[in-house]
């Protein structure tokens, strides 16, 4: 196992580029390689020991036994994780947009909150955020109609607008609570909400599971009651309680189901 | 008081068109005097207002602030030489605006913006950015003002009021006009107006619905499910009986040519673009039974034109950050407004804007400790914060250029009357500014 550990010593403003920072760039290299890799900041590319002091320990063979843990205030630095393929990061601290955004493979953990755009369009791995997530979280980007299409996003505490935007597949479990427009467009894939959600949940979905153990106001006028269902098995899960199943959205005839725990 | 007709003129210019909102009306006459315009025909009361007092407050000479903070006149190659310094050497550069510039101009900003690793940004990002976020997601079924004056006898209005902000809208466009199939103009004509408030479009429509505000999405979702034969099982959506709903959607199914317009009260209420989203997603299911189509209501005369120029050069229309040399756009992340909220520009240049006016005071707050440039006209609120002033000349006025339309006509503007002596137009100062920056990457080489 060979961990990287990075320490920030310096924060600016303008936020730093991350996405060079990964295990299965950084596996292989020395000390030296690692602190020269190329950060960016605003229109300048700068080496990673500017912002960072770099130690190494152990060793390893391959990207998957490479763990990177970042510390320091990382409220301003952005990509992390991202487009990442194996191995760990762990980030100690609140961290800027785009974690764990592109992401097929390997293993994040924030240890804060994160910004917008937390595991957007992900296809692999396993995204673990400890505090809030702003919005967008495993969304599509602005244009694209294909959201995250795999992997596993947990967040420990409450997601912002547009959560799951456009998904396709993969898992997200909320356990806070959720802001309007939770898997919106959604055409595959497993949501659980532990806690609220303001509105319009599931709006123009066609496919996919959203199960909310929290409450909800109303729901939208494209989802039908269907059935009261005695601790329900959903994805291959039982969920302990009294679930009311909605189907919709009829306004793209879609067929996805959205079950709330009475 | 009745103001009698101008007389005292000794020339007309006309088909000139309008520099203000984005009707670009192009039937404007100008009425000179001695090479001055002293007077115009067929301007809207703002457009009119606009041109007549052109001179008002007018940016004559380049200044930068001395270091007492007062703006001193200076020479163009010394403001042009500090600010390409500043741009050339600053980390996170925005240039803002272009909304009332000419598309040659702001083909001359994404090359400055290309160069220097900038984000370029313009009045979307507080408008109708959201709105073209859906028309790329979900496609857009677009229409010309020409079809809409000829075919249209159902018009609809949702969360915007043109008879304040685009005054000639009803009566150059569409409710108003004789077209080639509604020979009776207005008569032949339903005129809807969705809004929450009693506007003066409401006033002059035949049909006012208000809605709740912030529940537009949950408003055409039902709208959606009554054209598609669905019962509610609610009586009241969004604050709308069910019967009123029914009664428009059989109104908007029974169109021989359905029009909608919308405007920012759609585009910046809660949902945002899921507004729109949705909102297309039900002029294409009314397309099953009808022709419909849908536009938004832009504001400034080319804020079209630029989000056009930048997505035929980059493919994104707005907030586009070219800070590692290729073009990016994310919202919230590369938009001015985040930028600044989050503090992180170094340099601000904007053109033909006024941030001062347009920008939530926090926002504002951070011009105060950075660079700052206008490029503009007119003194406003953004020359108190600026720290140099680079004045330019009026589009359509003063310099001929192109604009879009809001239904993205290309149109162009010519030019009636000669430039105040010391000002330059935007594509002038653009270009010095590109030379200049291209100087100072050759020296660093």
């Amino acid at each position: 196992m060979k961990a990287i550990n990075l320490v920030m010593t310096r924060k600016n403003s303008i936020a730093i580029e991350f996405d060079n920072i990964l295990p299965e760039l950084l596996f292989d290299k020395s000390l030296t390689q690692i602190q020269d890799s190329i950060i960016y900041m605003g229109n300048k590319q700068l080496p990673l020991s500017e912002f960072f002091e770099v130690e190494i320990e152990g060793d390893c063979q391959n990207s998957e036994d490479c763990l990177i843990n970042i510390e320091g205030d990382l409220s301003r630095v952005k990509r992390i994780g991202f487009a990442m393929n194996s191995g760990k990061i762990i980030a100690n601290s609140n961290v800027d947009f785009h974690v764990g955004a592109l992401m097929t493979g390997g293993h994040i953990t924030v240890n804060g909150d994160a910004e917008s755009y937390a595991g957007r369009e992900m296809t692999g791995g396993t995204l673990e955020i400890k505090g809030n997530v702003k919005e967008f979280c495993g969304s599509s980007y602005a244009g694209e109609w294909r959201g995250m299409s795999g992997g596993q996003i947990i967040i420990h505490g409450n997601v912002g607008k547009q959560l799951a935007d456009f998904m396709l597949d993969g898992k997200i479990h909320i356990r806070g609570n959720c802001d309007i427009l939770a898997g919106v467009h959604m055409s595959g894939g497993f949501i659980q909400i532990d806690g609220n959600v303001t509105q319009w949940i599931g709006g123009q979905m066609k496919k996919g599971i959203i199960v909310l153990n929290g409450k909800i106001d109303s729901m939208l006028p494209g989802f039908v009651f269907q059935e009261i269902v005695h601790n329900p098995l959903i994805n291959g899960q039982y969920f302990i309680g009294k679930y009311r199943l909605y189907s919709g959205d009829r306004g793209v005839n879609g067929k996805g189901q959205i079950w709330i725990k009475e | 008081m009745i103001e009698k007709p101008i007389k005292d003129y000794d020339k007309e210019v006309k088909n000139c068109s309008c520099s203000y909102c984005g009707n670009n009306c192009d039937d404007i006459t100008y009425l000179l005097k001695n090479d001055e315009i002293v007077g115009v025909r067929h301007a809207c009361r703002i457009g009119a207002s606009k041109i007549i007092n052109d001179q008002d407050q007018r940016l004559l000479s380049p200044m930068i602030r001395n270091d007492e903070g007062i703006l001193e006149e200076t020479t163009w190659d010394v403001a042009l030489d500090k600010t390409a310094r500043l741009l050339h050497n600053s980390t996170r550069p925005v240039l803002y605006g272009w909304g009332e510039t000419s598309v040659e101009a702001i083909k001359k900003g994404i090359k400055i913006a290309e160069i220097t690793g900038s984000v370029i940004d313009n009045q979307s990002t507080i408008c109708h950015g959201t709105s073209i976020q859906a028309f790329q997601n979900v496609g857009h079924p677009v229409m010309t003002l020409g079809e809409v004056k000829n075919r249209a006898d159902v018009i609809v209005y949702v969360g915007t009021n043109p008879m304040d902000d685009h005054p000639r809208h009803l009566s150059r466009y569409t409710t108003f006009p004789e077209g080639f199939f509604r020979r009776n103009g207005r008569q032949d004509r339903t005129i809807i107006t969705l809004d929450p408030k009693y506007t003066n479009t409401a006033k002059v429509s035949d049909k006012w619905i208000q809605f709740n505000m912030d529940e537009d999405y949950l408003l055409f979702n039902a709208l959606r499910m009554l054209l598609k034969g669905e019962e509610l099982e609610e009586k009241e959506v969004a604050g709308v009986s069910t019967q009123q709903l029914e009664e428009l959607i059989k109104i908007m199914k029974n169109a021989e040519y359905g029009a909608l317009f919308f405007g920012l009260g759609v585009s910046q209420t809660l949902a945002k673009q899921k507004n729109v989203d949705v909102l297309i997603q039900l002029i294409e299911d009314l397309n099953r039974y009808s022709k419909w189509s849908m536009l938004p209501m832009r504001g400034f005369f080319n804020v079209s034109g630029f989000n056009i120029a930048l997505t035929s050069e980059t493919g994104y229309p707005y907030g586009v950050d070219f800070s590692r040399g290729y073009p990016r756009f994310m919202v919230g992340e590369t938009t001015t407004i985040d930028l600044l909220n989050r503090r992180e520009p170094d340099f601000f240049m904007a053109v033909s804007a006024d941030p001062g006016v347009q920008f939530p005071g926090y926002t504002i707050k951070h011009l105060v400790n950075i660079p700052t440039i206008q490029v503009d006209t007119h003194w406003g609120p953004y020359t108190e914060l600026s720290d140099i002033v680079l004045p330019s000349t009026r589009v359509g006025v003063e310099t001929e250029g192109t604009a879009y339309r809001m239904d993205s006509i290309p149109l162009f503007m010519k030019k009636v009357i000669d430039k105040p002596k010391n000002c330059h137009s935007d594509e002038w100062i653009l270009t010095e500014l590109y030379k200049r920056i291209e100087q100072l990457k050759q020296e660093d080489e």
